[in-house]
């Protein structure tokens, strides 16, 4: 297993149940219980490694209460200094039934510098990001989320038509391509249902299979940009932000997999109109 | 429609009380100020929700809420927001008439309609909802009783939805004794289980939550599905409409004008927010901040109306 990929979800899941029962939903934020279960979870997926506050190092970013809770985007800005340090993100939400939400390994430095996702908030929840620097370092920063349900939430629209989508790919830069010495912020949206496990179909009352990206690779001119390893926790249509440097005229690759092993990839030449 | 009001009175005579003006419940009953039924067509009647959130004092009675009389047959339109709300509804039926109430219709499964269905439990009357609410009302039901009685408090307790016992996919005409109901079941809209009733010899549609007035609308099903279902209601025989949120009627399809501006500068803000690649967090403020800034409650529900529009959108 790559260190950067932890992937304990039985682990976590049997963690997860009583707590679960507990939190009911809508239990405040600074409950012992919260405390406990993230040292826990931290464990769990760090082991007994030491983390130490990040301070002004990183601000984690979420609504503090969910417009949709089975869409809340959340955004991680590094500072300056520690930016190109950083090697890897992790993202987890506290109560959701597998909290480990996805992992961000920088490919070149600085891709993490500004990062956004979209995740399924199921009961208010404490929100943990670490960052791990090159020489070994873990800081964590947490934030309170008001939402609940997300996980379970029906898919937004028709599955079916979700389906027949899967895999299609768009590519947002809203400041353009890349420049000598101008990292620009992309935008990459990966149109998947993205399926939980713990969703029902309306009309059958089935439980729905889950189906979700579990791996995303971008690269840049044939260099890895930035990979991910994404879970359940994941809001539907995957859709990730990060820091782009390079010249301009390059061709920029996604590739994703799901847990499935379908495989899907899209690529764009990033000219000087983006 | 001011409160013309009279005590109970043609309660006993067991037929539609025909063009008295509307119907007061006592004042003793219920502690506080008397609610008011108002008789928007004849042997139809509206208690007009307050135009707020939930609250202690509103006991969760912020949707319109009503009942249509037959000669034979009594049906309820939304049980209201509270076990107090779906009480008060069932004092203003029994000051109206004692026929029985035989049909209660939920418009759709959100809280301020249905969780006053438990003031209906004991009656065994049909409960008539769109195909898709039983899935929604699963989903939902607990979470919004414990959302009930945090913003209500200890008078929630006893709030309850009724599990539908019929259910309509497409039409269903119900018979009161010379008043025939036409309900429809909608495609995926305000939500994805909308039902509305049609009166038709009042010229009277009853609109659910597909018809906000002085209220922002709440977007939860799909945008372009609410603005094609809003389309084909206004193309219906009617004169009248009864709204989800809003006075107690208003003229049909005249009122639908505030609504479809809202949804349109909606879906054209989104779209435009979608290609400037303006992001989902940061959508909700940049989106038809103007239009929103029209509408009572703004604050509680722009945002994530633009964040539903932009879901179902930027993939379109």
């Amino acid at each position: 297993m790559h260190p950067a990929f932890p992937r304990r979800p039985l682990l976590l899941a049997g963690l997860s149940l009583p707590a679960i029962a507990h939190a009911q939903g809508i239990e405040p934020a600074e409950t012992p219980r919260r405390a406990a279960r993230w040292h826990d979870l931290r464990q769990a997926i760090l082991g007994d490694r030491p983390v130490a506050p990040a301070g002004a190092a990183l601000d984690l970013t979420a609504p503090a209460r969910a417009q949709d809770a089975a869409l809340v985007p959340i955004a991680i800005a590094l500072s300056a200094e520690i930016a190109p340090q950083v090697t890897t993100l992790t993202l987890v939400v506290d109560e959701n039934p597998l909290p480990l939400a996805a992992v961000f390994r920088a490919g070149q430095p600085g891709a993490l510098r500004a990062l956004t996702a979209r995740i399924r908030v199921d009961a208010y929840t404490l929100l943990h990001a670490v960052a791990e620097t090159a020489d070994g370092r873990l800081l964590e920063a947490a934030r309170f989320v008001k939402a609940a349900g997300g996980c379970s939430a029906p898919i937004g629209g028709d599955l079916e038509a979700a389906r027949q989508r899967m895999g299609r790919m768009r590519l947002a830069l809203p400041e353009g391509p890349p420049g000598p010495g101008r990292a620009v912020p992309v935008q990459v949206a990966i149109s998947h249902p993205n399926t939980s496990g713990l969703q029902m179909d309306p009309l059958t009352r089935l439980s729905i299979p889950a189906e979700y990206i579990r791996e995303i690779r971008v690269t840049y001119a044939g260099a890895e940009v930035i990979g991910v390893a994404p879970d359940i926790s994941i809001a539907e249509n995957p859709t990730f932000g990060f820091t782009l440097a390079g010249e301009p005229g390059g061709e920029l690759r996604v590739e994703a997999a799901d847990n499935r092993d379908r495989r899907f990839a899209g690529t764009w030449t990033l000219g000087t109109t983006g | 429609m001011a409160g013309r009001a009279r005590e109970g009175q043609g309660a006993s005579r067991g037929v539609p009380v025909g063009r008295r003006a509307s119907i007061a419940l006592g004042g003793a009953l219920l502690g506080g100020a008397a609610p008011v039924a108002v008789e928007v067509a004849p042997g139809a009647f509206v208690l007009p929700g307050e135009a707020a959130e939930a609250s202690a004092a509103n006991l969760g009675a912020i949707a319109n809420t009503g009942f249509l009389l037959g000669r034979d047959a009594v049906a309820v339109v939304d049980p209201g927001g509270s076990l107090a709300h779906g009480q008060r509804l069932r004092r203003a039926v029994e000051a109206a008439t004692r026929l029985p109430i035989r049909h209660v219709i939920l418009t759709h499964a959100h809280p301020d309609h249905v969780l006053g269905g438990a003031a209906f439990a004991d009656l065994g009357a049909e409960v008539v909802a769109h195909a898709r609410l039983p899935a929604a009302l699963a989903q939902r039901r607990e979470f919004d009783r414990r959302v009930l009685a945090r913003e209500v408090g200890e008078a929630a307790a006893g709030s309850d939805a009724l599990a539908p016992t019929r259910l309509v996919a497409d039409r269903l005409a119900l018979d009161l004794g010379g008043r025939v109901l036409d309900l429809r079941a909608w495609p995926t809209a305000h939500t994805d289980h909308d039902l509305t009733v049609l009166d038709s010899g009042a010229g009277m549609l009853w609109a659910g939550d597909l018809l906000f007035l002085g209220r922002i609308p709440a977007l939860e099903g799909s945008l372009a599905g609410w603005l094609r279902v809003l389309a084909a209601l206004r193309d219906l025989p009617a004169v009248r409409a009864v709204p989800g949120h809003g006075p107690a009627s208003v003229p049909w399809p005249e009122a639908a004008a505030d609504l479809a501006r809202y949804l349109e500068a909606l879906r054209d803000g989104t779209r435009a927010a979608i290609a400037a690649g303006i992001g989902i967090a940061e959508a909700p403020s940049r989106v038809a901040p103007e239009e929103a800034r029209r509408w009572p409650l703004a604050e509680a529900y722009h945002a994530r109306n633009v964040t539903v529009a932009y879901r179902e959108l930027e993939w379109e």
